[in-house]
């Protein structure tokens, strides 16, 4: 039996892991803070670990958690070695 | 046994493929990026899903070492996909219909068989059956080739087993029969994952056709939150046949879809949350009585096929459509009933005042759809207020706890939603909507001091103790309609959706008596 698909199937299929990168040591890392409360407690923490591994970190921000990052915040990471992203308070 | 392995330098011949994740594939695509394992199978055969079954917890490892590994069905998309669905395969398959000629370039006379074709297009080994040592040597051949750890398939019996005779070598009288189905279509639905869990009205292309009323099915009304998969109308009306809506339903349909795409109603926000709320779909103008829309007894409710349906359709569009599904991209903790659908109209007869698309800016006589961010209603009773103050003094007190017992200011929508006799009092006694929301919004007020325990605002916080906190942040977050039954001083109210930033939107309804 045919039947007419609700799903667009073009958006099922899942994306490949990026490559690991392995060593922290020289990766710059972008702490992206989403304003859930107490993000930044987390991210402050990450920070800090990161630092002691000899990764170079900076921060970017969402305008709101609930809401999909800007183009400019995306553009930002998006330059980094790593990003690192916490859900949830 | 029909296991073996054969070694070869033949040309792997090319195809072109439906696949089901990304449109047409090429094997000149696939092996673009390394070796690819092909492995031929069809819905039918007990060895091509105990295959997949076997080879799936693998699967995931070979593509992450640079291999491809792709399924191919001597089926239809749809059966492909859901035998790929139920074997558990975690990336898209391929689908060769009739008359499977990439089968016979591969001469197969039975599946599955497994190829492996190496970067420059020569098979390098095939395995026919389930032979789990002839393909994990395979499977080592295949890692060899990118320098990857070889996998080991499960020693799990049966180590062998005979393959099925592929389609490709049947004659066309067995192939007709073969896929005129047989199988029970609501149970289908069940396994294709196209269900909120009730039962469903299979989308075949007739019942579509139906809904669409010869509007174009490849228009988009946009991509749906959160797996942005886009609304074509075919896909809306696929949802719309599922929820079990009549074709006359779907200009209410197709505009609650518009207003939950507005970027304003951040249904990107709403489909993830770890909240309840879900999205309520309030219906005003004409074809409310058109085409049988509750908002009298039992409005928020059972009990209306139109009520029901209609709400359904917009969340089967989230949730199918848009990969909102409960428990996977939807993170919602506890849910709600309404999550399963939600729509009402309003009372505009009975009501005293002027309806929500009126006080919206629309004309009277549109017909609207209007949607709200909104939790599970609450009833609130009052059988004993004789002045209006009494009256909007309990209801008002009745959003208290509305969403935590001390987070004061709300600072988001609360939709009331008030029963005929409370309006009569109110219109009595000469209230306007907006005599009603500033009466409820000056009697919610404590001082921030008695709302310091557990989850609390920011502003409380902040505040000195003795200073006077509102429930509402403004008497505009107090949304009013009339509906209800006739009898039973119950009015409703519905929470809302926190830390969404997003606004009430309303959609005019394509539509003409």
């Amino acid at each position: 039996m045919e039947y007419v698909s609700p799903f667009d199937e073009r958006t099922r299929g899942s994306d490949p892991l990026a490559p690991r990168s392995g060593d922290l040591a020289g990766k710059r890392v972008a702490l992206l803070d989403i304003t859930k409360p107490r993000g930044d407690e987390f991210l402050d923490r990450v920070d800090a670990l990161l630092r002691e591994r000899g990764a170079t970190t900076f921060r970017a921000r969402k305008e709101i958690f609930s809401k999909p990052a800007a183009a400019a915040v995306i553009e930002e990471v998006g330059a980094a070695d790593l990003v690192v992203e916490g859900l949830a308070d | 046994m029909t296991a073996s392995t054969s070694r070869s330098s033949d040309l792997a011949p090319d195809f072109e493929l439906t696949s089901t994740g990304s449109g047409a594939t090429r094997l000149t695509d696939l092996r673009a990026s390394g070796p690819a394992i092909l492995v031929f199978v069809s819905e039918e055969c007990p060895t091509s899903t105990l295959a997949l079954r076997r080879l799936a917890p693998v699967a995931t490892g070979l593509v992450e070492s640079g291999i491809v590994v792709m399924p191919i069905f001597e089926d239809a998309p749809e059966i492909a996909a859901r035998v790929a669905r139920r074997t558990g395969w975690p990336g898209p398959v391929l689908s060769e219909p009739p008359p499977y000629e990439t089968s016979r370039a591969y001469r197969l006379e039975s599946l599955p068989t497994t190829v492996l074709v190496d970067r420059d297009g020569r098979i390098v080994s095939t395995v026919v059956g389930w032979d789990r040592d002839d393909l994990n040597a395979l499977l080592a051949a295949a890692t060899a080739l990118v320098d990857a750890p070889a996998p080991s398939l499960t020693d799990e019996p049966p180590l062998r087993k005979p393959g099925c005779g592929a389609k490709n070598s049947y004659d066309p009288e067995t192939i007709a029969t073969l896929s005129s189905g047989g199988t029970d279509e609501l149970e289908e639905m069940f396994e294709r994952g196209w269900t909120d869990g009730l039962p469903v009205v299979p989308p075949t292309p007739e019942r579509v056709a139906a809904m669409l009323g010869g509007r174009d099915p490849g228009a988009s009304v946009g991509a749906v939150p959160p797996g942005m998969g886009e609304a074509t109308l075919e896909r809306v009306a696929a949802c719309a046949v599922l929820a079990g809506c009549k074709p006359a339903y779907f200009p209410v349909v197709l505009a609650a879809v518009e207003a939950a795409l507005d970027p304003a109603f951040n249904l990107n926000g709403q489909a993830v949350t770890t909240q309840s709320a879900g999205q309520l779909v309030i219906v005003n103008g004409p074809i409310r009585d058109a085409i049988g829309l509750n908002s009298g007894m039992g409005v928020l409710g059972p009990g209306w096929r139109a009520n029901m349906t209609i709400g359904r359709a917009l969340r089967l569009v989230v949730t199918l459509t848009g990969e909102g599904a409960p428990g996977r991209l939807d993170r919602s903790a506890l849910g709600q009933p309404g999550k399963l659908g939600f729509c009402i109209a309003e009372d505009e007869e009975s009501s005293p005042w002027e309806s929500l698309h009126v006080e919206r800016g629309f004309a009277r006589d549109a017909s609207v759809v209007t949607l709200v961010a909104s939790d599970a209603p609450t009833s609130i009773s009052d059988h004993q207020s004789r002045t209006p103050e009494d009256l909007a003094w309990v209801l008002g007190w009745g959003a208290a706890s509305s969403w935590s017992a001390n987070w004061w200011p709300l600072g988001a929508t609360s939709l009331y939603v008030i029963c005929p006799e409370h309006a009569a009092l109110f219109a009595q006694a000469g209230w306007t909507k907006d005599d009603v929301r500033q009466a409820m919004f000056e009697a919610v007020r404590r001082p921030a001091r008695e709302l310091r325990r557990g989850e609390t605002t920011s502003l409380v916080q902040a505040s000195d103790p003795d200073a006077i906190v509102t429930k509402w942040t403004s008497p505009a977050e107090i949304m009013l309609i009339a509906a209800g039954g006739e009898a039973g001083r119950f009015s409703a109210l519905l929470g809302p959706c926190l830390g969404m930033a997003n606004q009430v939107v309303s959609r005019p309804v394509d539509w003409t008596p």
